[in-house]
């Protein structure tokens, strides 16, 4: 099943400095909801740890990440996939960075889609669920760049 | 010595004839399995016994990158792992039935390179104890690339996403069927009617018990043992030996008890081939795998799944079919495993319960990223029989006649039996107007219809809808010669045993695998009347074992057909050892044949003779053959008291190239009528009532027979209503538990009433047609009272599943504009 997501918020930073913020592993990861640990293997590409638990599939999750596209201070896209409990998980995050008057407008979209036990048994509740967290991960983000 | 005396219950319901065929007698597996006391593969511990648990894949489609089995070897109590590379290094691909290109495709019991399905086996753990074995399945790393799912039939034909790179398409088979003039007909036609796209759902059955194989590979002698539920393990045990390379009579099957199949028992053969090499791999340690309820639900097996495009269909001016043509296009699933059988069996109802003559059908089936399916209670004509009767209720809307009269215009004439159907098949018997006439009296036509009208006035949406179904049994295996001209199949056949026993007991065995139809007991009575003796004095020994000599290739529990098959060898092998007690009776009485009479007397069952009033019991019959055998006389040295018969079907290879001939030996047949009312605010369609009549010939007993149409009928209301195999656009299943299928439960049944006729088959030696299966006569009955309900609405029903949803979706898609012109009629 597939969960779309897309947005916009404006922060108070330059444009290179939301880039380099957003493609930083060690800044970015642990912004993610449920985040446990990250682990760098190169300058595009990190594992993250995170809990996942919906009803009773609990358990944790490996995130393999790659920076796909890095157009700094344009663009940045990270692809991911990794097992999560009862299922698996393909990821697509884009941020298209713009500049404003104070700062930088950001454009975000992506889709996850979801595969195995986890979507057959949680599928109605995974959307929304999946949105709050995006939303958490939009908020921190936020906050960070504040 | 003998069983214990007659029952005094049983003995007053024998029937009115004097004989115990025809007679109500409560079933005597009942007592066994309401106590629980049936002995199922679960219950049987065998001494080091190992617990499999299969890592299965979440993705409908991917390939696989790695499969990584380190961390759960190293958990204490693992016994061992097993991968798709290990299997497919170390056998064969199963056999395909289809030809050419499909033979290509390289299908093993777990995944090796992709997974085609979610769910589908990837590795298998091994360890002491199930719950070890749950523990180390997730320890198992795989690693896969996900690639482009197909989830549906009419996108597989456009080989974007090939399944089977291997078979270079995702089209498995392709036929047509093509008898009479059929554009002649649609030239003379006074109304055309087009109907673009109907659409059969995915369903599937859930047995109470789930697969359960226990596989033991014995490695010095090189042979296979299986305890398992397996509906036609005389089958599975063909595909096995080839793909195991272990000849075919060292693989031992029993099977026991068995909590229900309806089909989708016969494809578990996958799995007893895991549990076998896995047993291997643990040193012969026996390995059983209990299926759970959620796997059952994914990966088992489904029920085929059709779409009907482009169906046209020529009438005369009085409402008569004269023509169908169609495109059948068949989704069997990640793998075709029993398939493309569906893509013929269908045919043993080509024509329904109607006449015309003229057809013109274009059969496709093609694989898709779904659970493979299986023989699924009403196989492959179900779907082709909802297809017809869906034909006869929208054409009938179309031209302004009653679903009723439309179809007595239509239906085979009672004198015209046997009936050669376009196709060949030979219907043995049949009145499908009286069973009309009789559904009608217990419905209250008149009533319901006066009802109806009067509800209307009130804006509520109520349908009557009639389904008249087909339960085609006893099947020609030579039909398979249609799809493949190699198949090296054609008759059908069944074996059985009677005797008695060192000590005189009757002991009767049969090679079929019963899961609830009652063998013992009709087997009990046709034996009873041939020995005139009491049922309960008859040990009846069910459950196929290959070492118990009493199968053939074709033993099994399947295709509405023990009633012919299976009773048929019980019948025969009941007369070859009456004969046989004869000519030793004869001998020891010192009278002749004729002379001699079968009953019971004051030590129970025995043989006496008129003239002398002399007798001898069983035990003395079977003490003289098989203990005091020095008093035997020379010429009966050939008497065994123990003897097997074969009975076989005198069929004959259709012509394949016509597609020609008579498939099936006995056409059982049913009519339902249901009065539905959708509610306005909710959409919910609620059935207000309901009955169902049947003709299965000759009724052995009249209990289980009426059973077993409820238990169909339940079987066809949830899957009209309640059940369905869904998928998303990814090829998840969604509905993988109880929870979200929602099979039907005793409280949404709806109060069934029961009606019956009989016209007797002349094509079997009791009279009786095969039936349980159903034809899914509910799904064809539910979809009718639901057109007529929504019709004025401007809905036609051309869906199998309807729940308040889907109604709910179609009324609103209709009154903003947004339903695209599903039906056609054109007037000429």
């Amino acid at each position: 099943m597939a969960i779309k997501f897309s947005g916009e918020f404006e922060v108070k930073k330059k444009p290179e400095e939301v880039y380099d913020f957003l493609t930083d592993p060690n800044r970015f990861a642990p912004l993610l909801p449920e985040f446990q640990s990250v682990s760098v293997q190169d300058p595009t590409h990190f594992t993250v740890k995170v809990n996942v638990g919906i009803s009773y599939i609990k358990g944790a999750a490996d995130l393999k990440m790659e920076l796909a596209q890095a157009d700094r201070p344009r663009r940045a896209q990270y692809k991911g996939q990794g097992a999560v409990a009862g299922g698996n998980v393909t990821m697509v995050a884009g941020f298209d960075l713009a500049p404003i008057a104070d700062g930088t407008k950001v454009n975000w979209q992506g889709e996850a889609q979801i595969f195995g036990r986890l979507a057959s048994i949680a599928g109605g509740l995974l959307e929304p669920l999946g949105k709050k967290q995006i939303q958490k991960l939009i908020d921190g983000l936020q906050a960070a760049l504040a | 010595m003998f069983a214990e005396a007659p029952n005094i219950v049983a003995e007053e319901k024998k029937n009115g004839s004097g004989r115990w065929v025809g007679a109500s007698l409560p079933r005597k597996e009942e007592d066994r399995l309401l106590r629980g006391r049936g002995k199922f593969v679960d219950d049987i511990k065998l001494r080091e016994m190992t617990y499999l648990r299969f890592v299965r894949s979440p993705y409908a489609h991917a390939r696989i990158v790695s499969v990584d089995t380190s961390a759960a070897e190293a958990l204490p109590g693992v016994v061992c792992t097993i991968t798709g590379k290990e299997v497919a290094a170390q056998t064969q691909p199963f056999i395909e039935i289809a030809p050419d290109h499909a033979q290509k495709i390289r299908d093993f019991p777990m995944a090796v390179e992709k997974a085609r399905y979610q769910g589908e086996p990837v590795a298998a753990v091994v360890a002491e104890s199930p719950s070890l074995a749950d523990d180390a399945a997730e320890l198992v790393q795989v690693e896969y690339e996900p690639l482009e799912p197909v989830v549906d039939s009419e996108q597989a034909l456009l080989d974007k996403s090939i399944l089977h790179e291997e078979a270079g398409t995702n089209r498995i088979w392709t036929g047509i069927w093509e008898f009479g003039d059929v554009e002649k007909a649609f030239q003379e036609a006074a109304y055309v009617v087009n109907i673009d796209r109907m659409h059969f759902h995915r369903f599937s059955s859930t047995p109470l018990e789930t697969n359960v194989v226990i596989g033991q590979w014995d490695p010095k002698e090189d042979r296979i043992h299986y305890w398992c539920n397996n509906s036609f393990p005389a089958f599975a045990i063909q595909f096995l030996a080839a793909h195991l390379a272990v000849h075919i009579d060292r693989i031992r099957v029993q099977t026991s008890d068995i909590g229900g199949s309806f089909g989708i028992k016969i494809t578990s053969y996958p799995q007893m081939s895991v549990c076998a090499l896995a047993s291997k791999k643990a040193g012969g340690r026996p390995v059983k795998w209990v299926e759970t309820r959620s796997e059952h639900m994914i990966s088992s097996a489904h029920g085929n799944e059709r779409t009907f495009r482009d169906t046209r269909v020529a009438l005369d001016k009085n409402g008569e079919i004269t023509a169908i043509a169609s495109r059948h296009i068949d989704d069997c699933g990640a793998y075709p495993r029993y398939e493309p059988l569906g893509c013929v069996i269908y045919s043993q109802v080509f024509c329904g319960t109607y006449r015309f003559k003229n057809a013109r059908i274009e059969f496709t089936q093609t694989v898709s990223n779904k659970c493979p399916v299986g023989p699924n209670r009403g196989y492959s004509r179900m779907q082709h029989l909802w297809f017809l009767e869906r034909i006869v209720d929208i054409c009938a809307h179309e031209i302004g006649i009653a679903p009723d009269e439309m179809r007595l215009r239509n239906y085979i004439r009672t004198e015209e039996f046997p009936y050669t159907t376009p196709n060949g098949c030979v219907y043995d018997s049949g009145n499908y107007p009286k069973m009309l006439e009789v559904a009608k009296g217990l419905i209250g036509w008149d009533d319901w219809k006066k009802k109806q009208a009067d509800a209307r006035k009130q804006g509520r949406m109520i349908g009557i809808g009639i389904g008249t179904t087909l339960d085609s049994g006893t099947n020609n295996f030579g039909q398979s010669q249609i799809v493949n001209p190699n198949a090296p199949f054609s008759g059908n056949s069944q074996g059985a045993n009677c005797k008695l026993d060192i000590y005189g007991e009757v002991v009767v065995a049969v090679g079929s695998c019963p899961q609830g139809q009652g063998h013992e007991t009709v087997s009990a009575q046709v034996v009873a009347d041939v020995l005139n003796i009491h049922p309960d004095m008859i040990t009846v020994r069910t459950g196929f074992d290959t070492e118990r000599n009493v199968h053939t290739g074709m033993s099994g529990t399947y295709a509405s057909q023990f009633v012919v098959s299976g009773l048929s060898a019980v019948h025969g092998a009941a007369q070859k050892l009456k004969a046989e007690m004869k000519r030793l009776a004869a001998s020891v009485l010192e009278t002749k044949e004729d002379d001699l009479e079968f009953g019971v007397g004051q030590q129970g069952p025995e043989i006496k003779a008129k003239s002398t009033g002399k007798s001898i019991n069983y035990w003395g019959l079977a003490n003289i053959v098989n203990v005091n055998s020095a008093v035997l006389t020379p010429e009966l040295q050939d008497v065994t008291l123990n003897c097997r018969y074969i009975w076989r079907a005198n069929f004959k290879v259709p012509d394949k190239a016509k597609k020609y001939g008579n498939l099936t030996l006995t056409y059982s047949s049913q009519l339902h009528i249901a009065v539905i009312e959708v509610d306005r605010d909710t959409f919910v369609p609620k059935i207000l009532d309901y009955v169902a009549v049947d003709d299965c010939g000759v009724v052995i007993n009249p209990r289980i027979v009426e059973g077993q149409v409820y238990g169909a009928a339940a079987h066809g209301i949830g899957a009209a209503l309640m059940e369905t195999c869904a998928y998303d656009a990814v090829g998840n299943m969604l509905t993988s538990t109880f929870s979200d299928y929602t099979p039907i439960t005793a409280v949404n049944i709806p109060n069934i009433r029961y009606g019956h006729i009989s016209t007797p088959s002349p094509f079997t030696y009791s009279g009786a047609k095969g039936m349980g299966e159903g034809g899914a006569a509910p799904i064809h009955t539910i979809s009718a009272a639901l057109q007529d309900a929504l019709f004025a609405q401007g809905i036609f029903i051309n869906n199998s599943f309807n729940n308040a949803d889907s109604i709910f979706r179609s009324l609103k898609y209709r009154e903003g504009g947004q339903l695209a012109e599903q039906v056609r009629l054109e007037k000429r």
